[in-house]
């Protein structure tokens, strides 16, 4: 619920700067708690008190360009609520970090680069030339 | 030789993401060397068939208009102008919904509270006179394709057409059936493709900010000031 005194209440605890900074990214002001940050640099909010479910846990993007592929996918997980505690102390995220087939770092989307995936062909040609042979006699 | 080529170019795509134009790169020159590879035996007179139609000629690197940066008075007001432009524009998206199989199951998902697209601002119209965007989520079959064609034409500028699920992208399931049109970006032009089959509706709403991120990255009254 974004009410008046809510509002002003979460600008007195965040400041005046933080309040601009969610108000162009977020468009809501929310105060949290800070729960981590991941290698990218996006910091990820909580506050399980003040308020309404499903919107406890907020993400602060690092890049003014955000996009939701910029969340790695353990913080990905957290955010929509699939575990309870964040990555850096879940225990079975911790069991589980050294899996030699997962990719170490996060790809994020390529899309709107240079690197976007491009579709090629992988079929053979359907035309083959044909090439000129003569069996040695 | 081809066969290994393609691996190899196939696999510096897939390549480490730190090196963001190397591999690209490097699938280049080999795509370009196995295509010559491929020419050299009858003179290069004959290209074969099928994605090889380009002609290999030499890679030049331009800035994309992304990348380009803002120089002048002008520009820097015409960009806030911009800025004010797009922030209506992706604020206040009006989808038409095509919903033509399954996947408008999901579309529809999008709507209800657990996802509340209203709360973005996203309002399904019934009319194409009243809608900014075309989400096309299903089978688009070729009794159906004249109809999309219309009513794509029947939307006013500036219009954007989401590609959803397998079937519209490019086909499908369905892609060597006699009466399924392969895709629907052979009718009109899409601006994002969201992959699955049908795409959960998480997959549709990502699919929404990336059409989102486009509009804030359009040009408008710059590219017009360019002219």
């Amino acid at each position: 619920m974004s009410t008046l005194s809510r509002t002003l209440g979460n600008l007195r605890k965040i400041g005046l700067k933080e309040y601009w900074h969610q108000l162009n990214y977020i468009g809501d002001t929310k105060a949290g708690t800070l729960v981590g940050i991941d290698k990218f640099g996006n910091k990820f909010y909580e506050n399980n008190v003040d308020e309404l479910p499903l919107r406890t846990r907020w993400v602060d993007y690092a890049k003014h360009d955000f996009d939701a592929a910029h969340i790695e996918p353990l913080w990905h997980s957290w955010i929509s609520y699939a575990i309870d505690t964040p990555p850096t102390q879940d225990p079975i995220v911790q069991q589980t970090a050294n899996r030699h087939w997962a990719s170490q770092e996060h790809i994020p989307n390529r899309t709107f680069s240079r690197a976007a995936f491009k579709t090629y062909n992988t079929t053979k040609p359907k035309i083959e030339a044909w090439k000129p042979f003569a069996a040695p006699r | 030789m081809l066969a290994s080529a393609r691996t190899g170019a196939s696999l510096a795509l897939r390549a480490r993401p730190t090196l963001q134009l190397a591999p690209f790169r490097a699938a280049v020159a080999m795509s370009s060397s196995s295509r010559k590879d491929a020419a050299s035996p009858h003179g290069g007179a004959v290209l074969p068939h099928g994605g090889y139609g380009v002609p290999n000629r030499e890679r030049k690197e331009v800035p994309l208009a992304s990348q380009e940066g803002t120089k002048g008075l002008v520009q820097y007001a015409l960009t806030t102008l911009d800025i004010i432009t797009n922030w209506g524009r992706q604020s206040s998206l009006w989808p038409m919904t095509f919903g033509l199989a399954c996947c408008a199951v999901e579309m529809m998902h999008l709507s209800t509270p657990r996802y509340d697209q209203d709360r973005l601002g996203i309002i399904f119209r019934a009319s194409p006179r009243q809608s900014d965007v075309m989400i096309v989520a299903g089978t688009l079959t070729n009794k159906m394709a004249p109809a999309l064609r219309q009513v794509y034409d029947q939307m006013p500028e500036p219009r954007w057409v989401i590609s959803m699920g397998s079937c519209a992208n490019g086909g499908g399931y369905y892609h060597y059936s006699y009466s399924v049109v392969r895709g629907c970006d052979r009718v009109v032009p899409v601006d994002v493709y969201v992959p699955g089959c049908p795409p959960t509706s998480e997959a549709l709403m990502y699919g929404i900010f990336q059409l989102q991120r486009k509009m804030r990255n359009t040009k408008i009254t710059r590219m017009w000031y360019r002219k």
